[in-house]
Parts: structure tokens; sequence; C-alpha cells
């Protein structure tokens, strides 16, 4: 018995072969079915932006060869995959899933989205996690819970986007409800659109230097389309205005913008200026009741709670190693009941033939004495095993039963020829 | 009987502080349920040790502020989640009932007149009064603590532990709009009181005086607020600036007639 995880993750492997290893969810059942017929027990395929990671039960020795060949084909032209990623077995297997899942091992550490992507995973791949891993994905889910409980590791905003939303929340009471005002039509400015949508803000206006780029975008957001001329009045209604065109000026200046909040009546107005060079005048940022901030202001915030995350991660890993003691006890006590059944099988074999042996030699013997020989057999033999079986419950109850038992089946050979 | 739940409380209200203060010195902050646990329990200790006490001089005044001082520090954590109110709230009732507690919590007079009902009601509601103006200021000081962190992009611990801006204006709001009507109900019951029951009894113009100066400055808040929509930065200013005219005036006439049998 044993578990593996073959993958490949941000740190591994850059953009361009992370996003060909990338699995949609309609591809996840057909490799998975792959890798299981080529020798597994159970398998997880867990594919996000940043990681694409099977995660194995009881894989055979060329399981790992099929994931690599999986990779390999969606990178094409021959390149080999096994060399952007990684192979862990065992508790070191059940110790990056753990890291994974509590954020320890993402790009913005303790961010949270990767406990619902593993949550997604598992559910994905649950006909054929089979019993390991379905008790370890479920672990995995309560180990990135207790993190986010016991530590701090997920508080504060970490990332550009979070930091957005982090400042807007430090002015609004609510953010749901709020409506905001685009400039811009870029992929900054969707991305950054997109933050405020999950926080419930109505994105109600998108401007654009020029009109056809804005109002595709307006359309996905629900939104109306303006040209950059038309959108200086409007300012006096949004509460966000997120700016983040490809000007090489400031083009959101006092004298277009200052009239119109000027009759806010004292409303806060949050301006986010995401481009760089700035769209935003500073001059704006001094009006009452403006706060604006700029790509380095959100670059700060972000520094800050990622500084502070940082001093969690000791706190995050304990409760982490602590885990998989305990996930290792049990998977340990799970591999012990049937290694011994054929432990003693296999002796009992052995007792059997060669008591039936001795007493073709011992023809003489009356029948009470062979039953006699007979009981001796089984008491040597049940005196012989009662240390290692107890020796082995302990081990496996301590979360040490694994290299035993690995020790016991090379010894007794044990295993089945099959490598299961 | 006084001196013991007034002590258990003083511990309270020390360790509810202590807690409050603690996020500031880069320490985690403490549970939910302990941070509104302690006020709690100081506050429930506290209310056998007023329940007590007859209301008339300093001591006891200063008692029952600091009580309704720490239920609306719960209030405000419970229904608003803004914690920091309690960075106020917590060393100002911890002070205050040290304070009492050095002036000597004995039994008081009896208010002439024999109408005590009338009378604990006109000083609960009055202080109640002044308790809410109190957290209107402690609001406003948060808001302008808060928008000079975002206006100078500081994000310290402020810009962390302290609730959004709009948050703590609302709740410099509401604690205008239900100060007034409880302050104008002490007044009412006070005038209602001399007349039914302490006729012929002599009332210090200096009582007639800051009573008056504070239901005026409440109601001006309100009504800036509620009339002239007067909200952040103007509002909060109009707040502290309010609260502080109250203290001072209070003081003065204190000074100018020292003595803690009487309120004022």
């Amino acid at each position: 018995m044993s578990i593996a995880v073959v993958g490949v993750n941000h740190r591994t492997a850059p953009l361009e072969v992370r996003e060909r290893f990338a699995h949609a969810p309609r591809e996840v059942p057909a490799s998975l079915e792959r890798v299981l017929s080529a020798g597994a027990g159970g398998g997880v395929l867990l594919s996000t932006c940043n990681r694409t990671e099977f995660y194995l039960a009881e894989p055979s020795d060329s399981t790992a060869e099929t994931v690599w060949a999986i990779l390999g084909e969606r990178l094409g032209a021959g390149r080999s995959a096994s060399e952007y990623g990684y192979f862990q077995r065992d508790r070191e297997a059940v110790r990056h899933l753990y890291r994974v899942s509590a954020g320890l091992d993402s790009m913005i550490l303790g961010e949270s989205q990767i406990q619902g992507q593993v949550r997604e995973a598992w559910e994905a791949s649950r006909p054929q996690a089979g019993p390991v891993l379905h008790r370890l994905f479920q672990s995995a889910l309560l180990v990135g819970a207790r993190v986010r409980t016991e530590t701090a590791l997920g508080t504060g905003a970490a990332s550009a986007p979070s930091a957005a939303v982090a400042l807007a929340g430090k002015i609004f009471s609510r953010l749901a409800g709020r409506s905001a005002l685009v400039l811009g039509a870029g992929d900054m400015a969707e991305l950054a659109a997109g933050c405020l949508v999950s926080e419930g803000v109505r994105v109600t206006i998108v401007a654009n230097r020029s009109y056809e780029r804005a109002r595709a975008i307006a359309e996905q957001l629900g939104a109306r389309a303006l040209t950059l001329d038309e959108v200086w009045e409007h300012f006096a209604n949004a509460d966000i205005v997120l700016s983040s065109t490809a000007a090489p000026h400031a083009v959101v200046t006092w004298e277009r913008v200052a009239p119109a909040i000027g009759r806010r009546g004292g409303r806060p107005l949050c301006i986010l200026d995401l481009a760089v060079p700035r769209d935003v005048e500073p001059a704006v940022g001094q009006l009452e009741n403006v706060f604006l901030y700029d790509i380095d202001d959100l670059q700060a915030v972000a520094a800050h709670a990622a500084a502070e995350r940082h001093q969690e991660v000791p706190a995050a890993e304990r409760i982490v190693r602590d885990e998989v003691e305990r996930f290792w006890a049990w998977y340990g006590g799970l591999a012990v009941v049937p290694v011994l059944k054929e432990f003693r099988g296999r002796l009992d074999d052995v007792r059997a033939a060669e008591l039936e042996r001795a007493l073709k030699r011992l023809a003489h013997l009356s029948p009470e004495d062979r039953a006699q020989v007979e009981q001796f057999s089984h008491a040597l033999l049940n005196k012989f095993l009662h240390h290692p079986t107890i020796a082995l419950k302990q081990a496996a109850q301590a979360g040490r039963g694994y290299g035993l038992l690995e020790s016991l089946k090379k010894l007794f050979g044990l295993e089945r020829p099959d490598g299961s | 009987m006084v001196l013991v739940p007034h002590l258990l409380a003083l511990g309270l209200y020390g360790l509810a502080t202590a807690l409050a203060l603690a996020p500031f010195a880069g320490l985690r902050p403490a549970p939910r349920a302990l941070t509104l646990g302690a006020p709690l329990s100081g506050a429930t200790a506290h209310v056998v040790g007023v329940a007590q006490l007859t209301p008339v001089g300093v001591a006891p005044v200063l008692s029952i502020l600091a009580l309704f001082l720490m239920l609306l520090q719960v209030m405000s954590e419970r229904v608003f989640r803004a914690s920091a109110v309690a960075l106020f709230t917590g060393p100002l009732a911890t002070g205050l009932v040290g304070l009492a507690l050095l002036i000597g919590l004995g039994p008081g007079a009896e208010p002439s007149g024999g109408g005590n009902a009338w009378f604990i009601l006109h000083v609960t509601l009055s202080v109640l009064g002044l308790a809410l103006l109190a957290l209107a200021f402690i609001t406003a000081a948060l808001y302008l603590l808060q928008f000079r962190e975002l206006k100078s992009k500081r994000f310290g611990q402020v810009f962390r532990l302290f609730p959004p801006l709009e948050r703590l204006d609302r709740l410099n709001h509401v604690a205008l709009v239900a100060g007034f009507p409880t302050l104008t109900l002490g007044v009412l019951l006070a005038l209602g009181y001399a007349v039914r029951y302490a006729g012929g009894m002599h009332v210090d113009p200096a009582q007639i005086v800051w009573g008056s100066f504070t239901w005026a400055v409440l109601g001006s808040a309100v009504w800036m607020r509620v009339v002239r929509h007067w909200a952040g930065r103007r509002a909060a200013f109009a707040s502290i600036a309010g609260f502080v005219a109250v203290v001072l005036v209070y003081l003065a006439l204190k000074l100018a007639e020292p003595g803690t049998q009487r309120f004022l």
C-alpha cells in the first residue's frame, strides 16, 4: 500500500507549460481512467491555473510514467513533462496535499480559493478516488479549515486585486450593491472589475477610448458603454472608480472630475488607479472625501498582508505535521490487518506442512500423542507470532506501522506477484 | 456589598480593555466570545453594584456612566462589529469605576421629596444620554483616525483594525439620534420631579446651566445630522467639539463649587 502525488506547480513549471497541463473538468475522467488502468487503486486529479497534480492510491511502478506521458502529450513536439514536475510518496505526498489545502503551497501564501479547488477536484474524481484518497481529501479539507481557524494565515489582502477590494471595504460598510465605473477595457481592468463583481459590486459603466471595446466588456458585465469624453459627469454617482487605460498620460484630471465630485454631497468616492503610467492626476486625491489609490498603494497593502502571513507559517506547518501523523496512524492501522492475516496464514501453512511431514515419520504415535504434537505446533507458532503481532499493532497505533509492514512483507515474501 | 461587585466589574473591565488593546500591540486578537464575554460579565456584576446605590453625588453617577459605556461597547461590537470602540470605552469605563471607588461609594443621601422612582429614572436617562454623546464622540474620533490613515495611505494597525468609515459614521448618527430623545426625557423627568415632589427645593443654577447646555449641544448635533444632512468628517468634528464643550463646562462649574456630595 502507498500514496503518491505526481504533478507540476507554479514553482516547477512556467505559466506556458502549466497552461498546457491544465485540465478542464470534462477532461478529468479520461485522464484518470488512463492512469488507473496503468495500475493504481484510486486517483484524484487537482488541476488549477497554478498546479496539475495526480494523487494516487497504491500506484504501480509504471503509474508515474503514465502520468508524465499524459502530460507530455499536452506539451507536444516530443517534449518531456517530467522535467517540470515532482513525484512524492507516502508521508511526503500526504504532507504535500495538506500544505496545498492550507494555502502553504500557493503562489499567494494563505489564499483560500485553493480549498474550494481541492474540494471540487475531490468531488469530480469521486468515482475513481477509492476509500484511501476519499479519506485523504476529506482530511485535507479539515486541515485547511483548521489552519485558517487557528492561525492568521488567511487574513489580510495579499494580492493586488484583493487589496483593491480591501481598500474599498475600509471606506464602505458593505460592498454589495455599490456602483462601480470602469475606465479602460484591457485585461487588468477586466480582472479587477471581476474581483469587485464577486463582492457584489455592480459595474454600471465601462468607458474606453474605443467605444467598441468598451461595449464588449460592458456587455459581459451588464453595464453601459461610454467613450471617455462622456464619462466625467458620472463621477457624481459612482461609489468606486476603477481605472486601467493604456493612456500615456493622466486622463482623470482635477478639471474634468472636480465639478461632478462637488455634486456628491460629501459621499465618499474610492478611486483605484491600476494603470502604469497612472491614469489619475494626484490632485484628484486631494478632493474632499475622495480616496485615491494607485498600483503602488495596492502592492503596499498586499505586501504588508503577505509579511504578516509569513509569520504564521511555522504555526500552520505544525498543524500540517500533526495531521500527517494522524492520517498516517489511520493508514498504517488500515494496512496492518490484511498483512497480519496473510503473515499468519503463510506461517500456518508452513506449520501444517512441517507437521504433516513429521507425523509421517512418527507413525508409531498414538492418536492422543499425535494430537499433543499438533497442539504443540500451534502453541509454538502462537508464541512466535505473539510479540511481532503486538509490536506491529502498537506501531500502527503510533503511526509507525507502515515501515514495519513493508519490512515484514519483504522479509516474508508477502507481496503478491502483481505487486499489490 | 456595593464594593465587591464594583471591584469585580473593575477587574473585568480592565481585562476587556487589555483584550481590546492586544491586537494593537501585535498580539493575536482574542476570540469574539471573550471580547464580548469579559465586558458583559463585568457589566452584570456592575448592575448588581449599581442597583444598591442611591444615584446622588459624583461617585454613583460616574459608576452608572461607566456601566452604560460598557453596555454601549458591547452593543457596538455585537450590532456594528465596531470592536475598536472598546479602545476608548474600555479605559474610560475602567477609569470611571476606579475613580468612583476612590471617591467612595457609600450609601448616598436620599433625594428630597421622596420621589425616588422619578429621580432614579431622571438620573438613569440623563446619564444614558450622556453616554450616547460620549459614544458619538468616540466614533467620531475613530472616524477621523481612520480617515487620516486612508488619506495618508499608511495601511497600519488603524487601517486593519478599525471599522470602515461608513460604519463609524452610521454608529455616530445612531448614537446622536438615540441620545437626544433620551436626554430630553431625562430633563423632562427632572422638571416633573421638581414640580411634583421637590417643591421649594433649592436647585443649583449650575445644574440648570449644564443640563440645558448639554441638551442644546446634543440637539444641535442631531439637527446638523438629520436636518442639514451633515455626514463624514464635518459631522465627526461637530460631535467632538460638542462633547469636549460639555465636559469643559462641567469641569468649570465643578471647579467653581467643588465637592463630591452632589453631581453639580
